[in-house]
C-alpha cells in the first residue's frame, strides 16, 4: 500500500475540489437512499391512515412536508449526479494531467547518461500503461470507500437513535462486515493473481514478438505450429487467471450485497420486535430497511476495483521504482585548459559490456573541426555521446565547453515547425529561424505550407521524409549559441549534392 | 461529412456483424449467463414481495413477529439463491469470453502462419503482438458484460413490468410509460456514452501522446536545457484540452441525467400515487384495491424496473472499447490469408537425390511485377550454389521461393521431390534470432530433441565455446544475464548453430557474412565448409569471396529477372 502514497499525496494537492467533487457525490447518494426510505415511510404512513379513515375513524395526516420531501429527492438526486460527474470528470482530468506532468518532472530531474537515449517502444507502452492505472485512484479507491463509511454510519446513527442500541449493533455489524468484505477481502483474495498478471503478460507479449521474429526460422525448421501452440497455451493460461481473478471478484460482490440485504433483513426483523412493543411507529419501522437497501448502490461500486488493486500497486510500484527513486546528479563538467574546446584525457568506454575504446585522448581546439570515421559498429556513436555526456566513460574524463549535440536518431516533438526549432534557442526570431532554414535548404518546403513555421510536425501533423526530418534537427542544433557542436552522422538520408550545398551553408 | 458517416455506420455494421459471428460458438454459455440474470431478476422480485408481505402482515394483520419465521427464512433462502445467480451469471460470462478470445487467438495465429514470415516482414511484431495480446483482450467486457446485459435490460423491466401489472395496472402504465421511451432511453444513453467516450478517448490519447512523445524526447530535451519549458507546455496543452472536453461533456452527461431523472420521477410519482390511493383519494381505477403489500411492492420494484438500464449504461465504455479494437483486429485478419498451413511437422519421405526443381516459375511481390517469369533452375542434391547480383535483383526473392515463403504465381518449385515447406530445412536470416532463455532453449527451439553434448559441440564449431566456459551452468546459462545481449556476430553464429544441431539436408542463407566481425566471419565460413563436406546442399547469397570459392555454381541474378550460371561459362536460365 506504501506504493500509493506518492500519489495519494499528488491527489491531496487539490483537497477543495476532491471535497466539493465527494459532497457532490453524498448529495447524490442521500438523495437516492432518502427517496426510497421517505416513499417508504409516506406510504406506509398513507395506509395506515387509510386503513382508520375507512373504519370511520377521524384521522389526518400532513401530506405536503413527505410529498414535498419526496419531489425534493427526485430532483436533488438528478441535478446531483449531473453535477457529480460533471464536476468529477474535471477533477479526474486535471489529475490526470498532474500525473503526468510531474512524472514528467521527476524523469527530466534525471541524467540523460542514467537512461538509455532513446527508450524502447516496449518501456514505453508499460510506462503509459502503468500511469494511466493511476487515474481511477481517487474517483474509484478513494471517494467509494469513504463514502460508503460515512453513510454507514448516518444510518447507523438513526438505527441507535430511534431503534436503539440492539437494531444498531445488528444493522451495523452486518454493514461492517459487507464493508470489509467489499474491500479487505476483495483486494486480498486477488491480490497475488492481479499483482503478477501485467509480469505475464510482458513476459508473454515478449515471447510472442520473439515467435514473429524468428517465424522464418520456425517455418523452416517445421517448429512454428508447435512454438504457435505454446503461446496459445501461456495466452490460455493467462486468460483463465484473469477469468478466475474476475469470477471471485464477481463473487465477493455477490457476497456484498448479500450483507446488505441481510442488513435489510436485520433492520426489519429487529424493528418488527420494537413496533410490536410499540416503541416504534410503522412508518419508521419501514424507513430503516429501505434507507440500508439505499446503500446498495454505493456498497456495488466497491468490489471491482478493489479487487484490481493488487494490480495498481505493481503499477504504483513499477513507476515508483523507474521514476521516484532519487539518482546522483551528473557530475558538473570541468573546462578544458587554454584555448581547447574539448579534451578527452585517458578515455575508455564501453558498451553492452564491450570495451569499445581505451586509453583514447583527444585535444579539439576553438574553431577546429574533427571528422571521427570508422566502420560501422565500432563505437562512433558511442563516442559521440560520452563527448556529450550521455554515456559516461569508465575510466579517463572529458573536459569541453558547453556544447551542443545532434544525435544519431532524429527526434522531432509532435509539435509545431517553430517550437521544434526553438527547443534549441527559445528566444530566437522568426527571421533567424528562416536564416537557418534556408541554410539547410528547408525554406522552399515551408514557406509552401500555408502555416509556415507554425506547421505541425509528427504524426498527427505534416509527415516529413528523413531527409528533411534530418535537416530540421541539423538547423535545430545549429541555433544553439553553443560554440561546440557534436554531430553525430547529421546527413542521414540527406542526397550528397544537397550535403556539399548545406555543408557550405552552415560553414561558420 | 455525411459520406463518411455513412461508410462510418457501415463499418461498425460490419464490426459487430464480425463481432456476433465470433460469438456464435459460445452462444450457449453467453444464454446461460442471461439466465442466469434472469434467475437474479426474478428473485430480486421474490425479496421484494416477501419483505413487503411481512410488513404488511406485521402493521396491517398484526401478526407477531415469532409466527412470520417462515416468511422469514424464506426471505433468507431467496437472498442466498439471489447471491448465487449472481456469482454464476459473472462465471459463465467468464468463461464465455474465454472461449471466444482463445479461439479468435488460434485463428490469428492460423493466419499469420499462412502469410510466412515475407509477408508479415513489413510490420512492426511489436504491433501484432499488441493486437494479438491486447486488441483481443480488449473484447472481453463486450462478450462478458455488454451483450448479456443487452438483453437483460430488455427481459428484466419487462418481468417486473408484468407483476406490477399484476398488483397495480395504474401503477404499470406509469411505468409502461417509461417503457416506450426504453428504447429512446438506450439510444440516448448509448449516443451519450458514444460521444464521451469519443470525446474522452481522444483528450486522453492526445494527452498521453503528448507527453509519451516528450518523454520519447526527452534526453533530447534535456541536451537543450528545454525540458523545465517542456513540463510548462504539458501542463498548458493539458489545461487547454480539458476545457474542450468539458464542454463537451456537458452534453454528453444530459443522456445519463436524463435516465436518472426518470426513474427519480417514477419512483415520486409512484410514491404520491400509492400514498394517495391508500388514502382513499382516488376514486378511479384499481387504487382501491391498493393495500400495504401492493403499494411497497410496486414501490420497491419501481428502481429495480431501472437497474438494469443503468447498468447497460455502465457497460457503454466496454461496448466502445471492444468496436475500436475489433475493427482493427477485423482489417488486420482480412488482410493476412486464411488458407491452411502445411503441416510439413509430420514429415513426408522426401527423395534427397531428387535435387531442387524450379519449373518455369514466375514470382514478384506485386501482381504483375514479377522479379522472375518462366524461371527453369535445377540444382542438383549436395551442391553448394551461391547467389550474387546487385542488391535488389532478386537474390532474396529467389531464396524466399525456395524456402515456400513466396509462393510462385505461376510454375511449380519442388524441393527433394516435394512442395517448399513440406521439407524441413535450415535457415539463417540476416537478424539473428535469439530468445529469452538459456543457450540450450536457443538452439532446441527448432531441434528440440537435441543433446546436451550436440548443442555443446555445435556452439564450440562456431567459437562460442568462451561464452558457455564462462559460466558455471554451460549451456543452461542464460544467453544475456543483463538483457543486453549479443553482437550482431555472435547472434549470426548462434543461430548457425541451430542449423548444425538439426542436421538438415537442405540449408538457404540470406548473406551469411554481411556486416560480421572478421572473428565471426571466419567461423562462419568454416561452418559452412564443413557443412558443404558433409554433403548438405547449400543455398546462399554472397559477395563475399571467401564464400564464393566455396561454391559449386555461382548463379548470377540480375535486375531482370535474368539467372546467369557464371561458374560454368554463362550458361543461361530464363
Amino acid at each position: 500500500m506504501n506504493e500509493l502514497r506518492p500519489w495519494l499525496a499528488l491527489l491531496f494537492r487539490r483537497p477543495g475540489r476532491l471535497l466539493n467533487g465527494g459532497l457532490l457525490m453524498l448529495v447524490t447518494l442521500i438523495s437516492g437512499i432518502g427517496l426510497l426510505a421517505l416513499s417508504g415511510w409516506f406510504i406506509t404512513a398513507t395506509a395506515l391512515t387509510g386503513l382508520l379513515l375507512a373504519a370511520g375513524v377521524q384521522a389526518s395526516i400532513n401530506l405536503y412536508v413527505p410529498g414535498g420531501g419526496i419531489r425534493l429527492f427526485a430532483v436533488s438526486r438528478t441535478i446531483g449526479r449531473y453535477l457529480e460527474r460533471l464536476y468529477n470528470h474535471d477533477t479526474v482530468l486535471r489529475l490526470l494531467s498532474d500525473i503526468r506532468v510531474f512524472l514528467f518532472r521527476q524523469l527530466s530531474e534525471k541524467p540523460a547518461a542514467h537512461r538509455a537515449a532513446q527508450p524502447s517502444s516496449r518501456w514505453l507502452s508499460r510506462f503509459i500503461n502503468d500511469v494511466d492505472q493511476l487515474d481511477a485512484l481517487y474517483l474509484r479507491l478513494v471517494a467509494p470507500p469513504l463514502l460508503a463509511l460515512l453513510l454507514t454510519m448516518l444510518i447507523g446513527a438513526v438505527a441507535l437513535w430511534v431503534f436503539g442500541a440492539f437494531t444498531f449493533l445488528l444493522v451495523c455489524g452486518l454493514l461492517t462486515v459487507g464493508l470489509l468484505v467489499a474491500t479487505l477481502l476483495a483486494w486480498r483474495i486477488n491480490r497475488q493473481r492481479a499483482g503478477r498478471e501485467d509480469a505475464q503478460r510482458d513476459q508473454l507479449r515478449s515471447h510472442i514478438i520473439e515467435h514473429l521474429d524468428g517465424l522464418a526460422e520456425l517455418q523452416a525448421a517445421g517448429r512454428a505450429g508447435r512454438h504457435g501452440a505454446r503461446l496459445l497455451r501461456i495466452a490460455s493460461q493467462i486468460t483463465r487467471e484473469r477469468a478466475s481473478s474476475d469470477t471471485t471478484g464477481a463473487w465477493v460482490a455477490s457476497i456484498t450485497q448479500l450483507l446488505v440485504n441481510l442488513a435489510v433483513v436485520a433492520a426489519l426483523w429487529s424493528g418488527l420486535a420494537l413496533f410490536q412493543q410499540d416503541q416504534v411507529s410503522a412508518p419508521l419501522l419501514v424507513l430503516l430497511p429501505l434507507a440500508v437497501m439505499g446503500l446498495g448502490e454505493i456498497y456495488s461500486a466497491l468490489p471491482e476495483p478493489f479487487s484490481r488493486l493488487g494490480a495498481t500497486i505493481a503499477a504504483a510500484r513499477r513507476i515508483n521504482e523507474q521514476c521516484l527513486v532519487a539518482s546522483a546528479a551528473p557530475p558538473v563538467r570541468a573546462l578544458p585548459d587554454g584555448g581547447a574546446a574539448l579534451v578527452l584525457d585517458k578515455v575508455r568506454l564501453m558498451k553492452e559490456q564491450h570495451t569499445v575504446l581505451n586509453c583514447f585522448s583527444l585535444c579539439v581546439n576553438q574553431g577546429e573541426r574533427v571528422a571521427i570515421t570508422g566502420r560501422s559498429g565500432v563505437g562512433k556513436s558511442t563516442l559521440a555521446e560520452a563527448i556529450a555526456g550521455l554515456v559516461e566513460p569508465v575510466a579517463g574524463q572529458v573536459r569541453s565547453i558547453p556544447l551542443a549535440f545532434m544525435t544519431q536518431n532524429t527526434v522531432i516533438l509532435e509539435d509545431s515547425l517553430a517550437a521544434n526549432l526553438r527547443m534549441a534557442a527559445p528566444d530566437a526570431t522568426d527571421k533567424s529561424l528562416w536564416r537557418l532554414l534556408e541554410a539547410v535548404e528547408l525554406q522552399d518546403r515551408f514557406s509552401a505550407e500555408k502555416d509556415g513555421l507554425e506547421t505541425w510536425l509528427g504524426t498527427a501533423g505534416r509527415r516529413l521524409s528523413g531527409g528533411e526530418a534530418r535537416r530540421v534537427a541539423l538547423a535545430r542544433v545549429l541555433l544553439t549559441p553553443a560554440k561546440l557542436l557534436v554531430l553525430d552522422e547529421p546527413f542521414t538520408g540527406v542526397d550528397p549534392a544537397r550535403r556539399e550545398r548545406i555543408a557550405r551553408a552552415v560553414e561558420p | 461529412m455525411s459520406e463518411s458517416a455513412t461508410s462510418g455506420r457501415l463499418d461498425q455494421k460490419r464490426v459487430r456483424d464480425w463481432l456476433s459471428q465470433l460469438a456464435a460458438p459460445a452462444r450457449p454459455m453467453i444464454r446461460g449467463t442471461v439466465a442466469w440474470g434472469m434467475a437474479a431478476g426474478a428473485l430480486t422480485i421474490a425479496q421484494m414481495g416477501l419483505l413487503a408481505w411481512i410488513i404488511h402482515q406485521a402493521v396491517v394483520e398484526s401478526v407477531e413477529v415469532s409466527e412470520l419465521t417462515v416468511p422469514f427464512m424464506a426471505l433468507l433462502a431467496v437472498l442466498l439463491a439471489r447471491a448465487l445467480c449472481q456469482g454464476l451469471q459473472a462465471r459463465y460470462a467468464a468463461v464465455s469470453s474465454r472461449r471466444i478470445r482463445n479461439s479468435l487467438r488460434r485463428s490469428f495465429t492460423r493466419r499469420l502462419h499462412a502469410a510466412g514470415p515475407v509477408a508479415l516482414g513489413t510490420e512492426s511484431p511489436a504491433t501484432l503482438a499488441r493486437e494479438w495480446l491486447d486488441h483481443v483482450d480488449a473484447l472481453h467486457g463486450y462478450f462478458a458484460r455488454f451483450l448479456p446485459q443487452m438483453l437483460l435490460a430488455g427481459l428484466v423491466p419487462l418481468m417486473i413490468l408484468m407483476v406490477v401489472f399484476w398488483l397495480d395496472w395504474l401503477a404499470g402504465v406509469f411505468l409502461l410509460l417509461a417503457a416506450p421511451l426504453i428504447p429512446l432511453f438506450m439510444a440516448l444513453v448509448g449516443m451519450g456514452a458514444e460521444k464521451l467516450n469519443q470525446q474522452h478517448f481522444r483528450t486522453i490519447s492526445r494527452l498521453s501522446g503528448q507527453f509519451l512523445d516528450r518523454i520519447r524526447a526527452l534526453t533530447t530535451l534535456q541536451l537543450f536545457a528545454a525540458d523545465r519549458r517542456a513540463a510548462d507546455l504539458l501542463q498548458e496543452r493539458s489545461d487547454a484540452y480539458r476545457r474542450i472536453t468539458m464542454k463537451t461533456l456537458r452534453l454528453a452527461f444530459l443522456s445519463s441525467a436524463v435516465l436518472e431523472f426518470f426513474s427519480s420521477v417514477a419512483i415520486a410519482v409512484i410514491a404520491i400515487y400509492i400514498g394517495f390511493g391508500l388514502l382513499g383519494y382516488i376514486h378511479f381505477g384499481p387504487a382501491d384495491s391498493l393495500t400495504l403489500f401492493s403499494g411497497l411492492l410496486v414501490l420497491m420494484l419501481a428502481p429495480e424496473f431501472f437497474q438494469p438500464l443503468r447498468l447497460l449504461a455502465q457497460h457503454y465504455h466496454d461496448r466502445a472499447a471492444a468496436l475500436g479494437a475489433a475493427a482493427e483486429l477485423l482489417d488486420r485478419l482480412e488482410d493476412l490469408p486464411d488458407k491452411a498451413v502445411q503441416k510439413h511437422e509430420n514429415v513426408r519421405n522426401a527423395d534427397p537425390g531428387a535435387g531442387i526443381v524450379l519449373d518455369q516459375v514466375s514470382a514478384g511481390f506485386y501482381p504483375g511485377q514479377p522479379v522472375f517469369s518462366e524461371l527453369f533452375l535445377t540444382l542438383e542434391s549436395g551442391s553448394v550454389t551461391a547467389l550474387t547480383g546487385p542488391s535488389g535483383g532478386g537474390k532474396s526473392t529467389l531464396l524466399h521461393l525456395l524456402a515456400g515463403f513466396l509462393k510462385p504465381d505461376q510454375g511449380e518449385v519442388r524441393i527433394f521431390g516435394l512442395a517448399p515447406g513440406e521439407v524441413r530445412f535450415g535457415w539463417l536470416g540476416q537478424q539473428p534470432f535469439l530468445v529469452h532463455g538459456t543457450w540450450a532453449d536457443n538452439l532446441r527451439l527448432t531441434t528440440p530433441d537435441a543433446s546436451d553434448v550436440a548443442i555443446e559441440t555445435a556452439l564450440r564449431q562456431l567459437g562460442l565455446g568462451g561464452l558457455i566456459d564462462e559460466r558455471p551452468e554451460g549451456i543452461n546459462s542464460p544467453v544475456s544475464e543483463s538483457g543486453a545481449g549479443l553482437s550482431g556476430g555472435q547472434g549470426r553464429r548462434l543461430s548457425l548453430a541451430r542449423i548444425l544441431v538439426a542436421n538438415y539436408d537442405l540449408i538457404l542463407m540470406d548473406e551469411p557474412t554481411a556486416g560480421l566481425d572478421p572473428d565471426s566471419e571466419v567461423y562462419v565460413i568454416e561452418a559452412l565448409h564443413k557443412l558443404a563436406v558433409q554433403g548438405k546442399t547449400l543455398v546462399f547469397s554472397t559477395h563475399q569471396p571467401a564464400l564464393l570459392t566455396l561454391a559449386d555454381h555461382i548463379l548470377s541474378v540480375s535486375g531482370r529477372g535474368q539467372v546467369l550460371d557464371t561458374s560454368r561459362g554463362g550458361r543461361h536460365y530464363e
